[in-house]
């Protein structure tokens, strides 16, 4: 059984902080995870290539193939690595539109490493108040330590590397009690049936 | 009989002219829409439908008032809706409005139900968006009840109870309107229309046809499951935009400046995308014709097919001249094209004729096959 580990990167620029960050992330997770005896498969979801499409898909609802597939691709996964920039204290637009236009059911369920950059330390709380509610909202499990790392962490040794290991450690071990995401698929399902419907259940969960 | 019913259906967008900069007034729009509807019928379309919304920039606010006004000035068209409000709409009153609309037009009426989707209207209605299938499900049981009981003793969640009631009119030779249900993705809506033995109709207009055709197997295979018959005989429509000239680079040159401000998809996707990725046909009668030929590999062979003509500001000379091309030069083939392969176990598109037929031989069997007909006493 292969771990499917997908890497969603919100980076705009090349070569990217956050895709740094989400590089050492997913090496550090799959280190983690041969240690516990998962094989792991990494997918990369770079959100800068589909930025006309995520807009596209807000505006009309009319999802490109190339976007489509990135929802595949996450909908497949075991297991989701998200990194953003910071931007005015908060994750970047594209970052949360990606996430807007996700069909909501995917990340039900799904085991979420929350990362973030940002051009100093001050913004490190975005994953706590930003990314970490939007997960909750969509129903992923979201692991109980994320990593930020500032500009300046790319140029000192330390720190930032126990953070990534600390950081993986615990997702691995959240992965691994998780096991295989079971994908929710609306059609798939078992349908609610007319007898459960005329049953009068209540609103909320319809 | 007619196999396949071929018709427009209209949001009643007022939109302004984006290569003239003119807004209709709501007066000029909705008689814009009865001069459609009548024009429909003298170019041999079938169906006519009307949407319902209840804010600006929309007109159609009261559908069975402007279906009933084309009712007296045709002879042969369907008039139908895309789609009620079953949400917000009190079903004793939409009982009432079709009811009559039936017996003005003879027969020519059925409707389709759709629960709507924008936010404010639910609570201008008094419901709340949040109540939106459970609605549905509640109001349409009760639709159901008052076409077909003569007295209705009813206590739901959602409307205050009746006792004793009696819908005046009776539905038309006491056979209900034909009902579809309508849905771009919903997959509770196919189950309501599968549990009834109604007809599904798939928007088929903002989502790719691999979404279309996953809505209408499931509606198919839910039909089968609830005993209404095989998944071949399950009820389907189709929506479908189109815009036509003889030449193809003529077709796409005009259209453009509509659909990139159009209210709806504009200044999102470039035409030439959501021509690819949506049944959308910007070009000649022959491609509308091979594109619509090529719906029934995804969905199976259906009943109605409607095509969006009228909308982002598309003005009325426009519009009728592609109801010209549609009734001249796309559907008599699409009939003839149709027809070839389809399976004898395919139900023609139901009328009211049809119903009154079935209901008629229902009763001269013995009652102990009442099991085939259990879909119209649910």
């Amino acid at each position: 059984m292969i771990t499917k580990l997908t890497i969603i990167s919100g980076g705009l620029r090349e070569p990217s902080s956050t895709r740094l960050l989400a590089d050492r992330l997913d090496a550090s997770v799959r280190t983690e995870l041969a240690g516990l005896g998962l094989k792991t498969e990494s997918f990369w979801v770079d959100l800068r290539p589909l930025g006309r499409q995520i807009m596209d898909a807000m505006l009309t609802g009319l999802v490109a193939p190339a976007l489509e597939s990135a929802f595949e691709t996450v909908a497949s996964s075991d297991a989701v690595i998200a990194v953003t920039p910071a931007f005015n204290a908060s994750f970047s637009g594209l970052f949360k539109s990606f996430f807007d236009v996700l069909p909501a059911e995917l990340l039900s369920d799904m085991p979420v490493l929350i990362g973030a950059t940002g051009g100093t330390e001050r913004h490190s709380l975005i994953l706590e108040h930003s990314l970490r509610p939007m997960f909750s909202y969509m129903h992923a499990i979201v692991s109980p330590t994320g990593v930020y790392a500032a500009t300046e962490d790319f140029g000192q040794s330390s720190a930032l590397g126990q953070r990534i290991a600390k950081a993986s450690a615990d997702f691995g071990r959240l992965i691994q009690s998780c096991g295989v995401h079971q994908r929710r698929d609306v059609f798939a399902e078992e349908l609610t049936s007319m007898e459960q419907l005329l049953g009068g259940r209540p609103a909320s969960q319809t | 009989m007619t196999a396949i019913q071929f018709g427009v259906f209209s949001v009643g967008d007022v939109t302004p002219d984006p290569t003239t900069g003119r807004t209709p007034t709501e007066a000029e729009r909705i008689r814009a829409t009865v001069v459609i509807a009548k024009k429909a019928e003298e170019v041999g379309l079938d169906v006519f439908a009307t949407g319902e919304h209840h804010n600006p920039p929309f007109v159609p606010s009261s559908p069975t008032t402007l279906l009933g006004y084309i009712a007296a000035q045709s002879e042969r068209l369907i008039l139908s809706t895309s789609t009620t409000l079953i949400t917000t709409n009190d079903p004793v009153k939409i009982a009432e409005d079709f009811a009559v609309l039936q017996h003005l037009s003879e027969g020519r009426t059925d409707l389709m139900l759709g629960r709507g989707n924008t936010g404010p209207v639910y609570p201008w209605f008094g419901q709340d968006i949040r109540d939106a299938i459970p609605l549905t499900v509640e109001h349409y049981r009760l639709l159901r009840r008052l076409w077909r009981e003569e007295v209705v003793d009813w206590e739901g969640k959602f409307r205050t109870p009746l006792q004793g009631f009696t819908l005046a009119p009776r539905p038309l030779d006491d056979v209900p309107p034909f009902v579809w249900h309508g849905s771009i993705r919903t997959p509770e809506i196919a189950e309501l229309a599968a549990y009834y033995g109604d007809g599904f109709f798939a928007n088929h207009i903002f989502w790719p046809s691999s979404h279309t055709r996953r809505m209408v197997q499931t509606f198919r295979r839910r039909f089968e499951y609830h005993g209404h018959g095989s998944s071949a005989q399950a009820i389907v429509g189709l929506g479908g935009q189109v815009f036509m000239r003889r030449n193809s680079q003529d077709a796409v040159r005009e259209f453009r400046p509509y659909f990139d401000n159009a209210p709806v998809y504009g200044h999102g996707p470039s035409l030439e995308e959501f021509t690819a990725q949506t049944p959308l046909t910007v070009g000649t009668p022959e491609q509308v014709i091979e594109r619509t030929l090529g719906f029934r590999d995804y969905v199976g062979d259906y009943q109605r097919q409607l095509f969006l003509t009228d909308h982002a500001g598309l003005p009325l000379k426009t519009v009728l001249e592609q109801l010209d091309l549609l009734g001249e030069e796309v559907v008599p083939v699409l009939r003839k094209e149709f027809a070839i392969g389809r399976s004898a176990e395919v139900p023609d598109a139901p009328t009211h004729q049809s119903l009154l037929a079935a209901k008629l031989a229902a009763e001269a069997e013995p009652s102990d096959s009442d099991s085939r007909v259990k879909g119209l006493t649910k």
